[in-house]
């Protein structure tokens, strides 16, 4: 499977070349603005990172299902199905493919971040403040002020919530191609069908809650019920869209 | 026998594009098949190489209904690229190589050469003859047991084609079946021994060649013409 990953994140390769240089561009006007005292500079190239980095987030989410459309749509399918390799296989391959590019972004994001905050102080002229905010960063995390559970948390429901989405998406995109495949109008299907799935799923999560709290909530509200609540229902959607594949799917 | 094919159907929005179809082929033969645009041959052999599933009907290979990992051992070359974008024609040959344990790169590399390809190519700028070289390349570069060529010889020049047929014979022995769709009846009409006619998807009719050919009878085209 680690071959077929392979090619599933060379498929990626241009989207991530643009963010890169669309991410360099911002973070040379962000430290170029830094560098010369100028304001609109600095504000405008922040601006600019944020938003990118919002956006960047949200289409790193939808891509591989794109992908996975585009696959479907186009002979390239052929690619993909004439290996001897299993569907759940080709399915997890690009499962695991669009994890690595979101942590990849993340990585890079995080980074960048890092970066810009570490011109920024060292360049106000005073490096000692630098120093300082660095050791206080290090000591609010060994001496647990910082609780990192909350961040390790907060990133697990980040996570979990990604992979449902991508999952959903699979299972829409695979509808379209398979069991919609009859309809004129399968794309548009698929595409009001990954919101009504989102939905239902949705509202089961609320029956989730309903169940007696074993274990305590979380930071953010969270008990052991949600979270295997979006387990559970991201392994039934890849069961769902690998079985419907392996018995209907053409290419 | 290699495949067998019983009540086979596969249907597009209603419409059959191959109904109940029976075949079988036997190991080491050459089948050219033959019949009229959108008469069913692509989906048949898109059937066999496991691209698309029957609506109804099941395949066998060698005995056993047709699985994934069947496709180690049938090579399929589409009537069109479906490289992706980004890929050389060096890419290709490590794609083959990463997925098929029967692909030989040696003799990939020999075929690029005897077709005018570099590996430094892109795919996707091919022309759509040179691309066809790259397909049937890195399709008969496999020592695939079962190997589906569809419309091998469509838009590929003269000396190309003259090409495509000898590696065919040449590579042809008693252990690899060869099935050739085509339009271009005389070409393959030297070295192809059974025909498959289909019309409306259905099989009309299955001729072995060298029966006909020992008994002096009609020339492929002939036949064709006679069932069409």
């Amino acid at each position: 499977m680690l071959k077929l990953v392979k090619y599933e994140w060379k498929k990626q390769r241009t989207s991530r070349l643009v963010i890169l240089g669309l991410l360099a561009a911002g973070l040379i006007a962000f430290w170029g603005g830094i560098l010369f005292r100028n304001d609109t500079v600095t504000v405008l190239s922040l601006a600019f990172l944020y938003t990118f980095a919002v956006m960047v987030l949200f289409y790193t989410g939808v891509e591989s299902v794109l992908v996975f459309n585009r696959d479907l749509r186009t002979k390239q399918s052929y690619m993909l199905f004439m290996v001897p390799k299993s569907i759940w296989q080709i399915l997890g391959a690009k499962f695991v493919s669009a994890i690595l590019q979101m942590l990849f972004v993340f990585a890079l994001f995080f980074t960048a971040g890092c970066l810009s905050l570490a011109a920024a102080i060292w360049h106000s002229g005073k490096i000692e403040a630098f120093v300082q905010f660095a050791e206080d960063l290090i000591q609010a995390f060994t001496e647990h002020q910082f609780d990192w559970m909350v961040l390790v948390e907060a990133a697990f429901i980040l996570f979990l919530g990604w992979v449902l989405i991508i999952m959903i998406g699979f299972l829409a995109v695979i509808l379209a191609r398979t069991v919609l495949a009859k309809s004129r109008f399968a794309g548009l299907f698929a595409f009001i069908l990954f919101f009504l799935i989102n939905v239902a799923v949705e509202w089961g999560f609320r029956f989730s809650d309903l169940l007696p709290d074993v274990a305590g909530k979380g930071y953010f509200g969270w008990d052991i019920w949600n979270i295997l609540y979006y387990i559970v229902a991201c392994g039934g959607l890849f069961l769902v869209s690998g079985w419907l594949a392996d018995r209907k799917l053409s290419v | 026998m290699i495949l067998e094919c019983r009540n086979l159907t596969k249907s597009y929005r209603g419409k059959r594009a191959v109904s109940n179809l029976n075949v079988r082929l036997e190991e080491g033969k050459i089948y050219g098949l033959l019949g009229e645009n959108g008469s069913g041959k692509t989906t048949w052999m898109k059937m066999m190489a496991g691209l698309a599933k029957p609506s109804q009907g099941e395949i066998f290979y060698n005995g056993h209904p047709l699985n994934y990992m069947d496709k180690n051992e049938i090579a399929y070359m589409a009537t069109e690229s479906f490289y992706y974008d980004y890929m050389k024609v060096s890419d290709v040959e490590k794609y083959y190589a990463d997925f098929f344990q029967d692909f030989n790169p040696q003799k990939f590399k020999e075929l690029i050469a005897r077709f005018g390809l570099d590996g430094q190519m892109k795919a996707r700028n091919l022309s759509s003859g040179m691309n066809a070289k790259l397909r049937i390349a890195a399709t008969l570069a496999r020592d695939a047991k079962l190997c589906m060529l569809d419309e091998p010889l469509n838009g590929v020049d003269y000396k190309a084609r003259e090409d495509i047929i000898s590696i065919i014979v040449e590579e042809a022995d008693e252990n690899r079946t060869f099935v050739i769709s085509t339009h271009l009846i005389e070409e393959v009409e030297s070295f192809v021994e059974k025909a498959i006619f289909i019309k409306n998807g259905e099989l009309i009719k299955l001729v072995d060649l060298e029966q006909e050919r020992a008994a002096g009878g009609r020339s492929l085209a002939e036949i064709y013409i006679s069932v069409m």
